[in-house]
């Protein structure tokens, strides 16, 4: 029973690792944009069918799928950042949420007509066992937890030491006082958008080989778990979002765990439901945005 | 007076815009009427189920075209009055007027206590919250399998049965189900425009154009938001239990997103805050794809595309590009 206990905080804070990795990009686009996205999800989904669809067409190996993904996805989002994102400036929040569901029913409905609305079988990843002082866990695991360790490193330093960290901070506060002090808010927008995507896209292909069977509605669920995730997070807080992502993972694996697989869809926001009651700007807000 | 000027005027001629409104929606009517005669039993059918999705689409349009809250949660109730008429006439049998009340008193029940944790929230976590209740409908309709049957669904719902006293007559052709859902929907678009035009109407469009000012001005903002979200949800609610009384099968599947996007397609696209524009919008945004026969894929791309072109191009919808349209069309002779 306590070896139970101690597997499923290990899987829900591996779990938690990754939905991080793949909701980071939606809080800080709603720091910089102040405009919630709902085609968040599918860019996770597309990640991982990139990577699906090189290994399945070209037959070539996982390690090659992860770079190729990221720069398909890389190619989407820098179209959509100019079309959809960057109008979106000082435009009404209605419109944020109408222009984001364009983009969600298009990509996942593209992708359908595609490759098809059935499961795919995800054929790649490192899948040996690894036991770390008696906890067992997947090598792809493993990886994951390494590479968004070292993210969310990255994403901390570029945010507070440099230049394009800063203008992004500047941003997220006053958007008129940055076009006085002559800050390109259509770039600092572009660049947020396009690594909260490309970070999306990464989560999504580092999760494929734990999920194993990947659809095209697979983004829905992960846009509602964001969503929940950035809003207990604080929007715009990526420190928050980190920790309540960690938080959600770790109630999602006990409520799958104990009560039974078919609720954990829900956990998200009924927790989503029960922070805002409590403490409706979230949890860990109250050290300022970024 | 110019056409536009008759819908789109505040101060204008408020008697010239009402017997327009009059002879348009008459006029509209009778051709609704007509339908039989000419479409065959799949357009029926079509304009059947588009007069189904009014209903909610109205629901959506009271809380976010007047009042000023988007809320997501118009598929969550529209799955639950579904669920209820359905639970409530195969296992007590109650006929369909019954069914029908009661699934939009359950929906208000339901969404007052919603109300409390939802309406502490503004705009982005407001539509989170709500978006979070479609999202648990659908749990709990999948997983409560000893009441909602699961991913089975429950089908079978006796079809409804007009009578006073006596056998009754069965609706049962499409026909007739036209003309029955046709008789709802007529009286539900008259009791919106009833509630928009009241007093009730003036203070929502004041809450949504600038809350505080509102308040400030003696407008009980809190009451009216409560009011109305239940209000929103007894339409949604009503909208289901008429969906099931024509589809007689009910699955969780009816809480996925694409109800959602379809009433908001229909709201955002039609006019939000007009009522015909809505009407129109439901007529249009249901009824055209389908006819097309275009494949549920390419037609979801369509909305896509549409949803971003309107909310750059169109915020207020079609319902306006109509009226002007129809302004060139009618007044081709020079204006006074």
């Amino acid at each position: 029973m306590n070896d139970l206990i101690i597997q499923q905080i290990a899987n829900g804070i591996i779990i938690g690792f990754a939905y991080a990795m793949a909701s980071v990009g939606l809080t800080m686009i709603f720091g910089v944009l102040r405009a919630i996205n709902f085609a968040h999800g599918e860019y996770f989904m597309c990640g991982a069918f990139a990577s699906w669809a090189v290994i399945h067409y070209f037959q070539l190996p996982y390690i090659i799928s992860i770079p190729v993904s990221i720069i398909i996805s890389a190619g989407i989002a820098v179209i959509i950042s100019r079309i959809v994102m960057e109008p979106l400036v000082d435009a009404p929040f209605s419109t944020a949420v109408l222009a984001t569901l364009g983009v969600y029913l298009i990509l996942q409905n593209t992708t359908r007509l595609l490759f098809g609305g059935t499961y795919k079988f995800f054929s790649g990843g490192w899948l040996e066992m690894l036991t770390i002082m008696g906890v067992t866990i997947i090598e792809q695991r493993m990886v994951l937890i390494i590479i968004t360790v070292a993210i969310f490193l990255f994403l901390e330093w570029m945010i507070r030491r440099t230049r394009i960290g800063k203008a992004m901070r500047a941003v997220a506060q006053n958007h008129e006082a940055c076009i006085i002090v002559g800050i390109n808010i259509e770039l600092v927008t572009r660049f947020t958008f396009c690594l909260g995507v490309l970070l999306a896209a990464l989560a999504g292909v580092l999760m494929s080989p734990i999920i194993v069977t990947i659809y095209p509605t697979m983004g829905e669920g992960m846009t509602f778990k964001a969503f929940a995730i950035t809003v207990i997070g604080g929007m715009g807080n990526v420190r928050g979002t980190f920790l309540s992502a960690i938080f959600i993972g770790i109630v999602e694996c006990f409520v799958a765990g104990f009560l039974g697989l078919q609720f954990r869809e829900a956990v998200g926001f009924v927790a989503l439901i029960i922070v805002l009651m409590w403490r409706p700007y979230g949890l860990f807000t109250l050290k300022g945005r970024f | 007076m110019k056409l536009s000027q008759i819908f789109r005027s505040k101060t204008g001629n408020r008697h010239m815009q009402f017997k327009m409104g009059i002879i348009s929606s008459m006029l509209f009517i009778a051709s609704l009427l007509l339908l039989p005669l000419l479409g065959n039993k799949y357009h029926l059918h079509i304009a059947i189920l588009s007069m189904i999705y009014i209903y909610p689409a109205l629901g959506l349009n009271l809380i976010f075209g007047y009042t000023g809250m988007l809320s997501l949660a118009q598929g969550a109730f529209f799955g639950v009055g579904a669920y209820t008429t359905a639970l409530l006439a195969i296992h007590y049998g109650w006929p369909f007027w019954l069914t029908f009340v009661s699934s939009g008193v359950f929906c208000a029940v339901i969404s007052l206590l919603l109300a409390i944790p939802a309406l502490r929230l503004r705009s982005y976590s407001f539509v989170m919250c709500t978006l979070g209740l479609v999202v648990i409908g659908e749990a709990v309709s999948k997983n409560w399998v000893s009441l909602t049957r699961g991913d089975m669904g429950i089908s079978g719902v006796p079809r409804p049965v007009l009578s006073l006293w006596g056998p009754g007559f069965v609706v049962s052709q499409v026909v007739h189900y036209y003309y029955f859902v046709l008789m709802f929907a007529i009286l539900g678009v008259f009791l919106f425009y009833w509630v928009v035009s009241s007093p009730a109407g003036r203070c929502m469009r004041a809450i949504r154009d600038e809350e505080t000012l509102a308040e400030s001005q003696g407008v009980y903002v809190w009451a009216y938001k409560l009011n109305i979200f239940a209000l929103s949800a007894i339409y949604a609610g009503l909208g289901g239990s008429i969906y099931v009384l024509y589809m007689t099968i009910v699955s969780p599947l009816i809480f996925q997103m694409y109800h959602t996007l379809l009433f908001l397609i229909i709201v955002f696209a039609g006019g939000a805050g007009t009522v015909g524009g809505v009407v129109l919008g439901a007529f249009l945004f249901v009824a055209i794809p389908e006819t097309l026969r275009i494949t549920p894929d390419l037609r979801m791309i369509i909305y896509g595309l549409l949803f971003i072109f309107l909310a750059f191009r169109m915020p207020n919808g079609l319902g306006p590009f109509l009226v002007r349209i129809g302004e060139s069309f009618f007044s081709s002779q020079p204006k006074r």
